[in-house]
């Protein structure tokens, strides 16, 4: 019986000093804690997700001012090499004309799966940085 | 592709074709005036058009070499240039603003 007083004591004081914590915790660790925080975690360096559907739009408007596309041929599945007569280099230089739309650079190894209009709307929805 | 693998001395794999295609565009990218921007990027996509049937393998491997040699200049270029930036932009570069 004393034994658990003395338990539910101890145990009292336990519990009571967790939410004293972080109030006696140094100030100076959680402001700079906070800073850190906001600064990796805020919205610009973490970006935001664009909406599929002006994703998709942007794309297909940078695909038809290419100037070796036939605008008319344009839809939002068209494939670059079968449906719009495109070859690899074309393919290429519609990438690199992505990149400079939504000001971020696509690395080589996806840029070089990016066949289709399809695919580019998924990849760049998909990426935070894309502006 | 029998030229995958190969070695250097050989003709160079599609996929390190596009690679070469793909860096000199982005090294266009970088000059600061828009007369050479547009002229690195129109003069690597005219001899890429203008070698894009090459099949004897050394024609190939020298389009090849020549086009890195093309790289590494416009490379060096591209950071002079940027020390030397022009003042006055291009009227082409104010109405593309954005």
């Amino acid at each position: 019986m004393a034994a658990r007083s003395a338990l539910l004591k101890y145990l009292r004081v336990q519990v009571q000093a967790v939410p004293q914590n972080p109030s006696s915790g140094s100030p100076l660790f959680l402001s700079t804690f906070n800073a850190i925080r906001r600064r990796f975690f805020s919205e610009e360096v973490r970006g935001s997700f664009l909406d599929k559907s002006e994703v998709a739009d942007r794309v297909i408007n940078v695909v038809k001012n290419f100037q070796k596309v036939d605008p008319a041929k344009v839809t939002p599945s068209a494939h670059f090499q079968n449906d719009l007569g495109l070859d690899s280099l074309d393919t290429v230089e519609i990438v690199m004309a992505l990149e400079e739309e939504f000001g971020f650079e696509i690395p080589d190894n996806e840029a070089d799966k990016i066949n289709c209009i399809n695919l580019a709307v998924d990849f760049i929805a998909s990426h935070p940085q894309a502006k | 592709m029998a030229s995958l693998g190969a070695s250097s001395s050989s003709a160079p794999a599609r996929a390190e074709v596009l690679a070469l295609f793909r860096s000199l565009l982005r090294t266009a990218r970088k000059f600061t005036d828009y007369n050479i921007r547009e002229y690195t990027k129109r003069r690597t996509v005219d001899a890429f058009r203008h070698n894009q049937n090459l099949s004897e393998p050394s024609s190939v491997s020298s389009a090849y070499s020549e086009g890195k040699a093309q790289l590494e200049i416009a490379q060096r270029q591209a950071v002079v240039y940027q020390l030397y930036a022009p003042k006055i932009k291009s009227v082409m570069d104010l109405k593309t603003h954005h």
